[in-house]
């Protein structure tokens, strides 16, 4: 499996490391202690599409948000999670002022 | 009984060559990484270099040299470069005062070593060492990439097309990479060898 890091171009998998679901997200520190016992304990095992992060330790140091399709290990997107994390974060200020 | 240490070069005092290929070590350089503050540093960082060096900080794998070709700045990362000189050349003072306040200063000049390999063939040579397509097409002069040599970490800067390869090797790896360089370049029959030459 190789992956194309959006700084480094195609690389190889010895390159990166695996950090697991970059789909969860923290819950409110008064958030319910439901939501913390997901956020913490509990994983899907998605079969398909998949939001993942990993880390370029031997290349640009970067974290990544790669969507892969976990039976067939076909790589749809790579983004760096700083984009991600950004995107997401003006996307809910905008909704915030909207509503 | 322990064994008593005594000081032994990693590689070889001399240039070491197979066929037209050379590989050796090369002199000592200053070397300063610099990373830039998050907020305006990176923009700030990018002009005061512009103004100080006469050279835009590349936002791509690549290597740049300063107008006065004092020194280069290679890219190690996002917001991040690595700045080469000639040991003193009083580098890291200089970047001090140019831009101490927009991003962090570390120098490297301790922590890395640099190898040096040359000469036709080594293209071919290397493709069986690094992971990455070096064809002349995709990676050229003034390319730089952060990978894997065998299981090393290290960053290879191609300086020119004969080709040149600089690879910038932690200091304590120094002799494991050679080993292996040693490896991919021997590992050349005598007849692929005057395909090269």
């Amino acid at each position: 499996m190789r992956l194309t890091c959006p700084s480094c171009g195609s690389r190889g998998l010895e390159e990166f490391t695996y950090r697991g679901d970059a789909s969860v997200r923290r819950p409110a520190a008064d958030g319910s202690e439901q939501a913390w016992v997901d956020y913490v304990y509990l994983r899907d095992n998605p079969c398909g599409r998949h939001q993942e992060l990993w880390y370029h330790g031997a290349g640009c140091r970067s974290w990544l948000v790669v969507t892969r399709d976990t039976r067939t290990h076909e790589v749809f997107d790579v983004r760096n999670a700083r984009d991600v994390i950004l995107t997401e974060r003006q996307t809910d200020a905008g909704e915030g002022e909207a509503s | 009984m322990a064994d008593p240490l005594f000081p032994v070069l990693p590689v070889p005092h001399g240039p070491v060559r197979w066929g037209a290929m050379t590989c050796a070590q090369s002199p000592l350089a200053e070397i300063v990484s610099l990373g830039a503050f998050s907020g305006v540093g990176r923009d700030e960082l990018v002009k005061r270099i512009h103004e100080a060096f006469g050279v835009i900080l590349p936002d791509q794998p690549r290597a740049v040299a300063s107008a006065d070709g004092g020194c280069s700045f290679l890219w190690s990362g996002p917001s991040q470069w690595l700045a080469v000189a000639e040991e003193g050349a009083g580098l890291l003072s200089r970047l001090r005062e140019v831009c101490g306040d927009v991003c962090a200063l570390t120098s490297q000049s301790d922590s890395r070593s640099i190898m040096k390999l040359s000469g036709p063939g080594v293209r071919e040579a290397m493709s069986r060492l690094v992971p990455i397509d070096l064809h002349p097409t995709v990676f050229g002069k003034d390319h730089v990439a952060s990978t894997l040599a065998g299981h090393i970490p290290v960053i290879m800067w191609q300086t020119d097309d004969a080709p040149t390869y600089l690879f910038f090797v932690f200091r304590s790896f120094a002799a494991s990479l050679f080993h292996d360089v040693s490896v991919a370049l021997s590992g050349f029959s005598s007849s692929e060898m005057d395909i090269c030459v």
